[in-house]
């Protein structure tokens, strides 16, 4: 016992100490930002590095996304660059979904790397937030998670997309859906999400979305237990097909991932549902390889933020030539993971053009606050209002006879308020 | 009524692939005792393996199937029994736990890794990740049926009932009707008596881990089209079909095969008529891990006073009894060293990286309380994190200031750790393991998916705190208030560990029978350990989130409280400053990895995994390792290895011992002198000694040798006729076990046709001289001779191949298998059998009765009947007439002495000398692990037993 106090006593002293140290350290760390003011940038380049789940246990992997990237920034440099600084690409560091893992990638790649920027980023975590925040280093990536929602310096790509009371809701789905069924007055429709917060959260947002734009929703629950995919499906299909007083809903959306809508859809397919069916995972030209998924996935209507690959606007013809480009001009299946990294590389190097020459962390945030463009491949895009809100722009594809086809184009649509 | 029908039907199916692998987990428990946590991974790789083949190579569906069920995956369980398996069944549970766990991050990740190879080289593999709809062995997409309205199935599920009922078909027949089924469950029922019978035990071992791998194999393909390529849904799939091998008790196949198929239907039935769960988010998520968690409390009976593992043996502490200097000086230069270092070579990435490691340290060291103290293994760490920062975070964003935050934090998770230690007052060993990891899962599904509690996904901000002029925002600030704290909190569990309650802690770990006798309270003991850890825990868990600056409820998970534990229990978990080293490391290993030896992903993964093969070798860990081999490479070194330890040589946990050890080395040493002294020293060494108890004098030899003095009945060896050539013998053999010596020098022969009865009272080494004879317990020195042969080394296998049965005490039977399989075991020929049956009728009477359901008396004739029928070379039964009623006693002797006229050596050893008496040809007196007379019968005296058994000496 004599011991640990004395210990105690040694460890009180050693701290009074440490904060002599520390007090006497202060005035020498620069605080950052001053000196970080053109961290990364050189006279001709400007260094970037990327945060990207590459490998993980889940079998899910978002890798795709560096290559976007690096697709978008080596037309850049091959067109000079930006404001006559190219871009030092680093590639993107894998996180593998592990929080710690994001927040150790982001700490390597702004104290060891020295980057002035991260984009891409894109992974289920992001630890790393609050400290690419206090780092001041802007980053770019796929705006799902909530810290893509009110910190300064970090920016979805699309927006944020993760909707807060108070806030908008981007209403591309049910105005789709409604476009689909040729009007949502009268229509009923099911939401079904899986049985965890996130889920609940989803239910909420839709349930409000889908009754806005006029819709009877007849079915909203969250009720798919959220770790394995259920083997059976019957429980959730038999409830759906009488939710709408007996009678089977005009539209059934779920907001779950790939595993389980295959399992969803071909239980209500079986069981003689013959109304719409939406999701906004399923949009993967990978699904179409297989047998299975395609059969599974037939006549869905799956959801997307940005331009189809179908679509012949020119940006989306560019889009493929760089990314044929980048994969060494081989013809590599496009996904939307190379649209995030993309377009996360191309929001940075637009606002970077606008800092202009004279590039500092300072004159990438002033020149964030009013930055606007119009017609990129994920719509209109505005800052601030992208750190708050979606970009509100979206497009339905339907899959039909192994290809998918634009049923609803591509179109920007009035948010609402979400309460 | 469809409804039902269509909920089981279906529930069959994940039912199913749950009983396959239940299955092959009560196969590899019984083969080697060790739950394997990586059996998921193993179907994963299967899966993986089966899909490259068919999808990538092209190869069809079922050939491709059929190689990886029959050939790799049989091939992968005997590669793991042989490297890593087979020498973990000899190590403590928790060593066995983590080893396992860290397989099941290993595999997944070499397969990937292989994958990514061969794709680099060219092969036509296909990426494993984002695939979905993946094709089984069926036609894909599924063909479907509709049976009735509403009731469907397809092509997919009826594969996979038909294939599991085939298998469980395949299965009663191996397991019943072959002879490798036969020995696979007598191996089961009794390990050692089955090593006993010749059928050597590793070998069953290697068959059950194959078919084991095989049926995981089997599960995996069949789950291919329902699971895709996730080798975390592969492992929760196998931690739900833990439930099904609880059900069967780790023991039973077809139970476990039943209890996996209902608990497929379960799950669907709750699933499907759950609707009162509606309103707690994530409740019919968690069904699976309720229901393991449940079945763990209602079916784990027998572990009651468990919760901890003797197997454990603590390490030798090399340093007891020195100086604080000698045992601290190393560890406090450390930590000077590493505050020193933030303010003056650690780069800012640097001084962040030692901070996490610091941070994390303080988390890793709950285990040392839980784990190393309490040798209870818990998986629910990371729950104890999460819920005191969530806690924490919570209370900071009502504008509590830290220091209150973390108290309430800590003791939330404290308040936690006693809730979950509740059910521990019951389990132990891998039931609380599994019965932690169950209520982590439903901490991460329900509790942690509370909105007030979890703030959605963005969590809660916890701000570095501010003391006056110190700012924890600088992260060098925060790397020395850690050493600080670090230190604090090691010096203070060093203290707890020699306070009286560490003792305490200590005393409920090695026997917690006798810790209660003493007047310690082990429910209170335990829930007090378990408290602590997590409250130790939560401090580090809000400590760690305010390094990180925020927490959210998905930041540490269930899952990664297994990897926690892996890493722990890898540097050592029974000291504080191990778990330090442990946090460091799994800080800065990655990077330094990363950095200088690979950039993939995988390799750091597979090494960690591998660290499960360092555990099989050193189970303490590596920290603990580098001092014992260190030390016993110094002493080797200085050639006086004794003397060394005579004085140096103390146990960590039991300093009482650290005389028994000495002794027992100086003992050894001295009879080895003795011996090879030759015989001109005996009679100078003999009465040496008779010195006293102390034990440190050379052994006598009496016995029956010449030049020994004592009377030797029958021939004499010199004769040296084959008749008289000693059966069996005994050379000054020395043994023991962990605690010191038995035998102290023992010298015993047996020749054909005679009976040697060894008397000698209670804890005279009699069956510790029959293990020795027998080859279960190794001769610490001296040497066995078989027929002649030197048999020292020979395991009771190759013993008992020889000739050399032992009917150990207690029965030599096995008694979950019938009569007739216990005859068969022994008696191949049926018509033997039959011989048996005509002798003794009532055996046949009741051919197909558990032979556990015999009276004592027909037991002990079950064991002895079939050697009448093959009567062995040498025959050694260990108090065969215990507990038997005089008259049964009788019979046993007559079948004893018939064993003997059939020529058979028997060595009898009986602590009550009246029966034995009238059989024995020759007879030893065994007292204080010495023979202390020996010599034909006729010449016994009253006077002798009377010394033999009150050890007095003449």
């Amino acid at each position: 016992m004599l011991r640990s106090i004395r210990t105690l006593a040694a460890a009180a002293a050693a701290l009074a100490l440490v904060s002599a140290c520390n007090s006497a350290a202060t005035p020498d760390k620069a605080p950052p930002g001053t000196s970080g003011d053109s961290r990364g940038v050189t006279a001709d380049s400007i260094k970037v590095g990327g945060i990207v789940s590459m490998t993980t246990a889940s079998g899910y992997s978002k890798k795709d996304t560096d290559l976007g990237a690096k697709a978008r920034y080596l037309r850049a440099n091959a067109e000079g660059g930006v404001n006559g600084r190219k871009i030092d690409y680093l590639g993107a560091e894998d996180d593998g979904q592990d929080p710690a893992k994001n927040m150790a990638a982001a700490r390597k790649l702004v104290q060891q790397d020295k980057v002035f920027a991260v984009s891409p980023m894109s992974s289920v975590t992001f630890s790393g937030a609050d400290f690419l925040e206090q780092e001041k280093v802007p980053t770019f990536g796929w705006g799902t998670l909530p810290s893509f929602c009110g910190p300064k310096y970090i920016y979805g790509f699309n927006g944020c997309l993760v909707p807060s009371p108070g806030g908008t809701l981007n209403q591309t789905w049910p105005e789709g859906i409604g476009q689909v069924l040729g009007g949502a007055a009268g229509k009923s429709v099911a939401v079904i999400a899986n049985d965890s917060d996130a889920g609940k959260f989803g239910i909420r947002t839709f349930q409000q979305g889908f009754a806005s734009a006029g819709f009877t929703v007849s079915y909203a629950k969250a009720s798919v237990p959220a770790t394995a995919v259920p083997s059976d499906w019957s429980a959730y299909v038999k409830e759906i097909m009488q939710s709408n007083g007996g009678k089977a809903p005009d539209a059934v959306v779920s907001v779950m991932q790939t595993p389980n809508n295959i399992g969803l859809f071909t239980a209500l397919k079986r069981a003689g549902y013959k109304g719409l069916i939406s999701d906004p995972t399923d949009y993967d030209p990978g699904l179409l390889a297989k047998e299975a998924t395609k059969q599974a996935l037939d006549g869905v209507h799956v959801l997307l933020q940005f331009e189809p690959f179908e679509s012949d606007n020119p940006k989306m013809t560019q889009f493929k030539a760089d990314i044929k480009a980048a994969a060494g001009g081989q013809d590599v299946p496009l996904n939307m993971h190379m649209v995030t990294g993309y377009m996360s590389a191309d929001l940075f190097l637009s606002i970077a053009r606008k800092a202009g020459k004279d590039l500092t962390v300072e004159s990438f945030q002033a020149a964030a606050q009013g930055f606007s463009d119009t017609g990129t491949l994920v719509g209109d895009r505005a800052e601030p209002k992208g750190q708050k809100d979606s970009f509100g722009c979206g497009a339905l594809v339907q899959l039909k006879d192994g290809a998918y086809k634009v049923s609803v184009p591509f179109k920007c649509h009035e948010p609402i308020p979400f309460s | 009524m469809g409804d039902l029908l269509v909920f089981v039907l279906s529930g069959l199916v994940s039912g199913a692939l749950y009983a396959l692998l239940a299955t092959g987990l009560v196969l590899s428990y019984s083969a080697s005792g060790l739950f394997n946590f990586a059996h998921g991974a193993t179907a994963y790789l299967c899966a993986l393996t089966f899909y490259e083949l068919h999808s990538g190579l092209g190869w069809p569906a079922v050939p491709a199937a059929l190689l990886v069920v029959f050939v790799l995956a049989p091939g992968l369980g005997w590669a793991l029994d042989r490297l890593m398996f087979r020498r973990l069944a000899r190590v403590g549970e928790t060593a066995q736990i983590v080893a396992t766990i860290g397989l099941l991050v290993a595999l997944p990740a070499a397969g990937l890794w292989a994958v990514e190879l061969l794709a680099d080289a060219g092969a036509p593999v296909k990426p494993a990740e984002n695939q979905f709809g993946l094709p089984g062995v069926g036609p894909s997409p599924a063909v479907s049926w509709q049976l009735a309205d509403g009731v469907g199935i397809d092509s997919d599920q009826l594969i996979t009932w038909v294939v599991t009922a085939l298998v469980a078909v395949a299965l009663w027949v191996l397991m019943r009707h072959t002879r490798l089924g036969l020995r696979l469950r007598a191996a089961v029922d009794n390990r050692s008596l089955t090593e006993l019978r010749g059928i050597s035990a590793d070998r069953l071992s290697s068959v059950a881990w194959m078919i084991a791998s095989g049926l995981a194999g089997l599960a995996g393909v069949l789950a291919t089209p329902l699971l895709g390529l996730s080798a975390h849904d592969f492992t929760l799939f196998l931690f739900v079909s833990a439930t099904a091998a609880v059900i069967g008790r780790f023991a039973s196949v077809p139970l476990a095969f039943a209890g996996g198929l209902g608990l497929g239907v379960l799950q669907n039935l709750v699933a499907g008529y759950a609707s009162f769960a509606e309103d707690i988010t994530g409740l019919r998520t968690a069904v699976p891990f309720l229901i393991l968690f449940g079945g763990l409390l209602v079916l784990t009976r027998r572990a009651r006073t468990a919760g901890t593992s003797a197997v454990d043996a603590p390490p030798v502490d090399h340093l007891a009894g020195a100086s604080w200097l000698r045992r601290w000086g190393g560890w406090a230069a450390g930590a000077v060293l590493l505050g020193t270092a933030f303010y003056t070579v650690a780069t800012p990435f640097w001084s962040g990286l030692l901070a996490q490691g610091l941070a994390i340290a303080l988390v890793f060291m709950s285990f040392t309380v839980v784990t190393g103290l309490g040798a209870m293994v818990s998986l629910a760490q990371a729950a104890f994190v999460t819920g005191a920062a969530l806690v924490a975070g919570l209370l900071m964003s009502r504008g509590w200031p830290f220091v209150a935050a973390l108290a309430v934090g800590t003791c939330v998770a404290a308040l936690l750790g006693a809730l979950v230690a509740l059910p521990a007052l019951r389990l132990g060993g891998r039931s609380l393991a599994l019965a932690t990891l169950a209520l982590a899962f439903l901490a991460d599904q329900v509790l942690f998916q509370l909105r007030w509690l979890r703030n959605g996904d963005a969590g809660w901000s916890i701000p570095r705190p501010v003391f006056g002029p110190v700012d924890l925002s600088d992260d060098r600030a925060l790397g020395v208030a850690l050493v600080v704290l670090v230190a604090a909190v090691a010096a203070g569990l060093s203290a707890l560990r020699n306070s009286p309650s560490g003792r305490a802690m200590l005393a409920v770990r090695s026997a917690p029978a006798a810790a209660m006798a003493s007047g310690v309270s082990v429910l209170r003991t335990k829930l007090l350990m378990f408290t602590l850890s997590a409250g130790l825990a939560g401090f580090g868990g809000v400590l760690y989130a305010s390094y990180n600056t925020r927490i959210t409820a998905t930041d540490f998970t269930a899952m990664t409280g297994l990897v926690w534990l892996a890493v722990v229990v890898a540097a050592g978990v029974r000291r504080p400053q191990y778990a330090v080293v442990a946090g460091l490391v799994f800080a800065v290993a990655p990077r330094l990895l990363a950095d200088y030896v690979t950039e993939s992903a995988h390799l750091p993964v597979i090494l960690f995994g591998l660290a499960g093969l360092a555990l099989a070798n050193d189970p303490d860990g590596y920290c603990a390792a580098v001092p014992v081999r260190w030390a016993r490479r110094r002493a080797a070194g200085t050639g006086r290895v004794g003397a060394k330890r005579a004085d140096g040589v103390a146990r960590a946990d039991g300093a009482g011992q650290a005389d028994g050890v000495a002794r027992a080395d100086e003992a050894e040493r001295a009879g080895g002198v003795a011996r090879a002294g030759g015989p001109a020293d005996r009679a100078a060494a003999a009465p040496a000694g008779r010195t006293g108890p102390t034990g440190i004098s050379a052994v006598p030899r009496p016995g029956p040798g010449p030049g020994s003095g004592a009377p030797v009945p029958g021939p004499r060896p010199v004769s040296a006729t084959a008749e008289a050539r000693p059966a069996l013998e005994l050379r000054a053999v020395t043994a023991g076990y962990d605690g010191g010596l038995v035998l102290h020098g023992v010298d015993l022969v047996v020749r054909r046709g005679e009976i040697l009865a060894v008397l000698g009272p209670n804890g005279a080494g009699k069956s510790t001289a029959c293990k020795v004879a027998a080859g279960l317990l190794p001769a610490g020195g001296g040497s066995v001779f078989v027929a002649g042969r030197d048999a020292t080394r020979d395991g009771p296998v190759r013993r008992s191949r020889a000739g050399v049965l032992l009917a150990p005490e207690g029965r030599g039977i096995f008694p979950a298998l019938t009569i007739e399989e216990n005859l068969a075991l022994y008696l191949r020929d049926a018509d033997a059998r039959t011989a048996v049956y005509d002798r003794f009728p009532r055996l046949g009477e009741r051919r197909g009765v558990a032979a556990g359901s015999l009276s004592g008396g027909e037991q002990q004739m079950l064991a002895l009947a079939p050697l009448l029928q093959r009567p062995p070379e040498v025959l050694i039964a260990d108090e065969p007439s215990l507990g038997l009623a005089p008259r049964v006693v009788e019979e046993v002797y007559a079948l004893l002495t018939e064993l003997r006229g059939a020529g058979t050596a028997l060595l009898l050893v009986e602590e009550k000398a009246a029966g034995i008496l009238g059989v024995a040809d020759t007879v030893a007196y065994l007292s204080q692990g010495r023979v202390s007379w020996c010599g034909p019968r006729a010449e016994v005296e009253a006077g002798r037993l009377t010394e033999a058994y009150l050890g007095m000496a003449t």
